[in-house]
């Protein structure tokens, strides 16, 4: 070997100081921009884009006298509450059938239990309206044979029932994953010591899972405060208004939009969403008492139902069936047909009509075109976002990395409407945007700020299993920080990435609640489209438009799973 | 290549201080091997000269390039210093192979193609690792992956070469032959070193220089031979080979010699070239290897003394048989070929060899 040593590497810029403010100030715009307008509105007597307006308190007072804000608010309340007792309850049962029990199909059982998820509440709204609304297919059937059905949609139980089944989802998620990290030796201990099935399920399993289910209940109840769809499809035509409703009807998207009154609600549920989110974090953080150790991998000894196992196992599918299967499908099936009704045989309705008239419809096409451009290059532009702020926040000497890690989660506190609703003052309020304003890349910008912390939680726990050696080697061999997050740590964070990639095009692809303050003629997206064509009563076009969005997703989701193995959830 | 500076180093997480006050020389060329257990701030040291970790007190300075000096503010990047290191994982990138690992170096330094080549294959074939190049890192067996990562740090010639726990992750048939390789090797480069171990083999049989570390700060710095025959304190007796500790009092000094008397009311007689005062209480230090079971009839001599022990168990490890005994409420450790028949045995303690520590300081476990 040569002796000569080439080992300092030439002094130069440090390039990450750049890099790594320029990406903190971007968060902090991106972040600050509705929120910022949303809380000044809130403190004006006029909207924020005249010229002269006084600073004043008057938009509480005013909110606190409207009439009827009480009953709003209640049924906020309600609605929350009763969704979150659904999903907890469906969800924690799926949980321990699917996860700890010999139940026949359980994985299948599981896979389809999650479905809700991966579509939004809108589509299940409405695949529920075909099945169950007053001229819903079980309905009519259910008439015909019974008279009366007992079910109306149209009531705070109906809606809290689609809402709930579209969140037990994620109560079921994090619940199996605590059923999957605790150590099966304490529940064998109380076998062995002479508990049954079902005292063991009762007295062991489930209080391990006691804080998994305290977490979902308040995500999901904070989710069902911030529900727009169902109770817009449902709750309006009823006269139940709940605070989304409210903002609905009293900002921009109004004819007559009163803006100090939708911003000072908006400011409102801001603070209330803000508190559940910090009690999420308290909860998550206090679970130490019930973290249970065991770091063996051994899949625990699944109970045994006994004669139980196959009565269970038709409950499960009828609740699968009824409560997603059914509904989807035949909101496919209404795509490909000029009516549906279990009177009239359906070979004599099958057409393709919905989608031509789509297709010949500018607006129609130009949404599900939109969808697409906004999903795939947003997300790309999202995840290049997310994966530098990951490496910023987890692997880098920055000095403010705490601050944007914390800022950088701030938009889970961040309700859609309140984001739709802030991005459009904050728009208004910037010259010079106009050509942004009306385009989809107001949407773009608008999805990404809602949904850099799913993006974060997607790309973080894999960052955190990638050995800090791996980058520290590079170091020491003198690559500086971007070359090192370049070289090494972007291959290697490339399942991460895929993964993040996925889960953020699947939730543009479905995103409305900002949108739907924030498009203009031109940038409409599938998720506004739908409702203007819901409130048009063209229920063909919406299911074919809903159609299109759950076979998209639905191919997403399965290519995902199949070639790159990606968990999209977690 | 050059020498390494260490002056005063402190690293404090919280009030622990990791590191404290350290101050170290190592010469161009030379292997010092800090060796000390987990927490006692070895590879806290490690990371400090490497870039790693920002100390928070102190100097370091490598061939006359200062890296850190909390005085004057100076804190290079890991990047600008130039320093090899070898990590306990390896850290070899698995989306690379074992070619495009070594290379990454040079290609940071702009190393013009053939060069580049050159040198990769020089380095993997000093390693004994030319036929891998295409493999990646997780089609090799552990002593291959490391010699990969000591061949990546090699190939920039770094101005010195740290060594974090190389071998720990080895088999222990591997970990020898391993060693035996590293030792071979470190002759031929005569690269400034600095490897940290827990493993006091390792350290005997590689350095220059072993600093014994113990909670932060150094406890003895000298040649292997050295640290081995003559620990300074009890800690580092303890740490540097299995040793039998007996708590006693000195009953009678001699020129050269002591008369120490154990827990019990035996004597023994030792030799110490400054014997300790009279009526002190004292440890005295014995290595397994140093005594051995009395013969029958064996009586106290000039070369050592006869003592009777409590034999508290015995159990047969393959080939020879592990008496733990008690004297005098210290216990002992006795590896023999055929064991005690009763509860009492007689064994031989040399009367030079064995170390006499002043006062019972305490033996960290």
């Amino acid at each position: 070997m040569s002796t000569t040593s080439d080992a300092g590497a030439p002094a130069r810029f440090p390039r990450e100081i750049p890099i790594q403010y320029g990406t903190a100030l971007l968060v902090v715009v991106l972040v600050a921009a509705p929120l910022l307008p949303v809380l000044y509105q809130s403190l004006l007597d006029g909207p924020l884009y005249d010229r002269d307006v006084r600073l004043t308190l008057g938009n509480f007072v005013r909110l606190a006298h409207t009439d009827g804000f009480g009953l709003v608010l209640w049924n906020t309340f309600v609605l929350a509450a009763l969704t979150t007792v659904v999903a907890q309850v469906f969800g924690t049962l799926a949980a321990i059938l699917f996860g700890r029990t010999d139940i026949p199909g359980a994985r299948v059982l599981g896979e389809l239990f999650l479905w809700p998820l991966y579509l939004s509440a809108l589509v299940l709204s409405f695949g529920w309206y075909t099945i169950y609304g007053p001229a819903g297919y079980v309905t009519l059937f259910w008439q015909s044979l019974f008279g009366d059905a007992p079910w109306n949609l149209y009531s705070l139980g109906g809606m809290a029932a689609i809402a709930g089944v579209s969140q037990a989802p994620l109560a079921y998620l994090y619940c199996l994953s605590s059923a999957g990290m605790t150590d099966p030796t304490l529940e064998e201990a109380a076998r062995v010591s002479g508990a049954g099935t079902f005292t063991t399920l009762r007295r062991i399993t489930l209080p391990l899972m006691l804080p998994a289910i305290a977490y979902s209940a308040v995500l999901n109840f904070t989710i069902g405060l911030e529900l727009l769809s169902v109770p817009l499809i449902f709750g309006e035509p009823a006269g139940i208004n709940v605070l989304t409703t409210f903002l609905f009807n009293v900002s921009a998207t109004s004819p007559r939009p009163d803006h100090g009154l939708a911003a000072t609600a908006a400011a409102l549920m801001l603070v209330v969403i803000c508190f559940l989110v910090w009690l999420q974090g308290r909860l998550l953080g206090n679970t130490r008492r019930f973290v249970t150790l065991g770091g063996k991998a051994t899949r625990p000894r699944p109970f045994r139902l006994g004669g139980l196992r196959w009565p269970l196992f038709v409950g499960c599918v009828i609740y699968v069936v009824l409560t997603g299967i059914a509904p989807i499908a035949m909101l496919v099936l209404r795509a490909f047909t000029s009516f549906l009704s279990p009177m009239i045989p359906l070979a004599d309705v099958l057409t393709l009509d919905n989608f031509t008239s789509l297709a010949n419809e500018p607006i129609y096409a130009r949404a599900v075109r939109n969808s697409f451009i906004v999903s795939l290059v947003g997300a790309a532009i999202a995840t290049a976002l997310v994966g530098l702020i990951a490496l910023i926040v987890h692997r880098s000497e920055f000095r403010f990395r705490g601050a944007l890690h914390y800022v950088a989660l701030f938009p889970r506190a961040v309700p859609g409407v309140v984001a739709g609703i802030g991005f459009f003052y904050a728009f208004a309020l910037i010259p010079g945007l106009g050509g942004i304003r009306n385009s989809i890349w107001v949407l773009v910008i608008a999805f990404t700020m809602r949904f850099i912390p799913a993006g974060l939680g997607a790309v973080a726990p894999m960052l955190l299993q990638v050995s800090p050696d791996l980058d520290r080697a590079a170091r020491v061999q003198g690559a500086d920080w971007w070359t090192t997050s370049r070289r090494i740590m972007a291959p290697l964070m490339r399942p991460a990435l895929v993964a993040c990639y996925t889960i953020l095009f699947i939730s543009f692809f479905k995103e409305y609640a900002t949108a739907i303050f924030l498009f203009a003629p031109g940038s409409e997206v599938i998720g506004t489209a739908l409702l203007q064509t819901w409130v048009q009563g063209e229920v063909g076009v919406v299911a074919a438009l809903a159609a299109i969005q759950v076979i998209v997703i639905a191919v997403c989701v399965a290519t995902a799973r199949a070639i790159f193995g990606v968990k999209l959830h977690g | 290549m050059a020498d390494l500076l260490i002056e005063g180093l402190v690293k404090r997480f919280g009030d622990v201080r990791a590191v404290d006050n350290l101050s170290l020389h190592v010469a161009d060329g030379e292997f010092v091997t800090l060796l000390g257990p987990s927490g006692c701030g070895k590879s806290t040291t490690l990371a400090a000269v490497a870039g790693l970790d920002r100390p928070d007190e102190g100097r370091i300075i490598v061939g006359g390039k200062t890296y850190f000096d909390s005085a004057r503010g100076i804190w290079l990047p890991p990047e600008a210093r130039g320093c090899g290191l070898v990590f306990q994982t390896y850290a070899l990138w698995p989306h690379m192979t074992v070619y495009d690992n070594v290379v990454f170096p040079l290609t940071l330094r702009k190393v013009s193609g053939a060069d580049r080549k050159r040198r990769v294959a020089e380095v993997l074939a000093l390693v004994e690792m030319e036929p891998y190049a295409d493999r990646y890192p997780h089609q090799l067996s552990g002593g291959q992956q490391q010699r990969v990562a000591l061949a990546r740090t090699l190939v920039y010639q770094p101005a010195i070469l740290l060594l974090d726990e190389p071998l720990s992750n080895l088999d222990a048939k591997l970990r020898d032959r391993a060693r035996a390789w590293l030792a071979e090797l470190r002759t031929r480069l005569g690269l400034t070193t600095i490897y940290v171990t827990h493993d006091q083999i390792e350290a005997l049989s590689l350095s220059d220089r072993i600093v014994v570390m113990n909670a932060g700060r150094i406890a003895q710095v000298g040649p292997p031979q050295e640290i081995y025959e003559r620990p300074a304190d009890p800690f580092v007796a303890d740490f540097i080979g299995t040793t039998n500790f007996l708590p006693a009092r000195v009953a009678e000094v001699g020129a050269g010699s002591a008369v120490l008397e154990l827990g019990d009311g035996q004597r023994v007689e030792v030799a110490a070239e400054r014997p300790p005062a009279q009526g002190s209480r004292v440890t005295l230090a014995f290595r397994p290897e140093q005594m051995r079971a009395a013969t029958a009839g064996e009586v106290s001599d000039g070369q050592g003394c006869v003592v009777e022990t409590r034999v508290l168990s015995r159990s047969y490890v393959g080939g020879s048989w592990q008496v733990a005994l008690d004297l005098g409420g210290g216990a002992l450790r006795l590896e023999t070929a055929t064991p005690p028949a009763g509860d009492t045995a007689r064994i031989w303690l040399p009367r030079s060899g064995g170390i006499v520590f002043q006062e019972t300081a305490h033996v960290a476990g």
